[in-house]
């Protein structure tokens, strides 16, 4: 049960993975004014959905990893891997602070399904939200742009959001 | 000794988390700082396979709009050749031929784009030829509209470049109608335009001239269009213009690209 449950986990991040590369990099490829100051990014949902049981270190290795993974990519050496790992990192601060009475079931993971809609909203909203300021602090690395980094993050977050939420909606995973 | 044990035993994911955030940073400073090839690149094997196969898929939907684009910049080229030899031929000796005279200094080398960017600060893309096909760093790239970047890293197959659209790249462009030369940088985030430095203020520019690559360097040969003057202005107490330049291409769009090898160059390399 649980080897399956891991089993479906790497799947899951496998495709993910592909669909941002094949799909939604490709998508960006326009001269409108939208796409030059957006991407779409949908794989910090694969640290988003990892199980509460999991411990941090594991989490943050994991983020590290799959952001290089994404920056061999993306050719954007170590600015996703930054990202992601930061995020990682806030993941089990958020944890903390959004904690229900009785705490987490640990079998459990973080979705709709297992802590409602509420719940889940915060989690990812405030998670892709540093996940985006980061990486565009990464890419840009000075802050004399930071009315760029700004408006980059604020549009990217948009759009990254409605995807990561369409996620939840459309395959509603329960693990 | 105890109570530091205990204190790195309970702040551990957070050191774990500062180490792995220094590691990603010098990645970043690194590479930003000298380009050299400390990290695996879409130029590399599994990479660059996966975005083929994912670009042959794509690739097959377009195959009829692709042809037909080669078969017109084909005629033109076509035409273009006669055109030359016939000019050319008018100015020669009578006795001599053409061939006997032409300089070959620039080879191209057609690939085609498998990976690209154009929303990041530092745009990269990837082409399906790499060290085998002959592809070298610095070597320029250009398509059917102008320049499109730089071949920054070359695989085995496959190789990436530097785009035009990058926040390093300084390209020596010049006006075509009066040889004034300056360079070309991207500053801002909009794919479409880029900016032309240091013309001198004696330069006479109008809306709409032809800008050029002006040969100064041997990255790509003298003539290739680059794009049209849509607004210029002189930052405020420099005696030098500063022109907006609509770029001709598209790079969002481009599909078949060419790679320059200049011979030249490597005639000077191996005389040194």
């Amino acid at each position: 049960m649980n080897n399956r449950d891991t089993f479906r986990n790497i799947l899951r991040a496998i495709i993910i993975l592909l669909v941002q590369i094949l799909v939604l990099k490709r998508i960006g490829l326009s001269s409108q004014w939208w796409w030059q100051h957006g991407q779409i990014f949908l794989y910090p949902i694969i640290i988003l959905l990892i199980p509460f049981r999991i411990t941090r270190h594991y989490v943050l290795l994991l983020g590290f990893v799959i952001g290089l993974v994404i920056d061999m990519f993306y050719d954007t050496v170590g600015v996703h891997a930054f990202a992601l790992t930061g995020m990682a990192y806030a993941r089990g601060v958020l944890l903390a602070w959004l904690e229900p009475r009785g705490g987490y079931q640990l079998t459990m993971s973080p979705t709709n399904h297992a802590m409602g809609i509420n719940w889940l909203m915060t989690y990812t909203a405030v998670s892709m939200f540093i996940f985006c300021f980061l990486y565009f602090i990464g890419e840009i690395f000075t802050f004399v742009y930071l009315g760029q980094i700004l408006l980059k993050t604020l549009i990217t977050f948009f759009m990254s959001i409605l995807v990561v939420m369409g996620y939840h909606f459309l395959f509603n995973p329960k693990r | 000794m105890n109570n530091l044990l205990q204190f790195v035993i309970r702040y551990s994911a957070f050191i774990l988390f500062l180490f792995l955030e220094a590691v990603a940073l010098t990645l970043v400073v690194r590479y930003n700082t000298n380009q050299q090839g400390i990290f695996q690149h879409s130029s590399s094997v599994i990479s660059g396979k996966l975005y083929k196969v994912a670009d042959d898929v794509y690739q097959y939907n377009h195959l009829q709009t692709f042809v037909d684009s080669l078969a017109s910049e084909n005629a033109l080229l076509k035409e273009k050749v006669f055109n030359l030899e016939r000019s050319v031929q008018r100015l020669l000796p009578s006795d001599q031929t053409i061939d006997s005279c032409v300089l070959e200094s620039f080879h191209l080398i057609s690939a085609q784009i498998i990976n690209n960017s154009i929303n990041q600060r530092n745009n990269h893309f990837t082409i399906d030829k790499g060290r085998k096909d002959g592809i070298k760093e610095g070597m320029g790239v250009i398509s059917e509209q102008g320049i499109v970047g730089i071949i920054e890293e070359s695989g085995k197959e496959y190789a990436t470049a530097v785009s035009i659209l990058h926040s390093a790249v300084q390209i020596s462009a010049a006006i075509q109608r009066n040889g004034y030369f300056g360079s070309l940088v991207w500053k801002e985030t909009d794919p479409a335009h880029m900016i032309l430095e240091a013309i001198p203020g004696q330069a006479d520019i109008q809306i709409g001239d032809t800008i050029i690559t002006s040969g100064y360097s041997f990255i790509f040969p003298k003539g290739i269009y680059i794009g049209k003057v849509e607004q210029f202005w002189t930052e405020g107490g420099s005696n030098y213009y500063t022109i907006k330049v609509r770029l001709h291409e598209d790079i969002a769009r481009m599909n078949r690209v060419y790679v320059v090898e200049n011979q030249d160059e490597n005639l000077i390399r191996n005389e040194q």
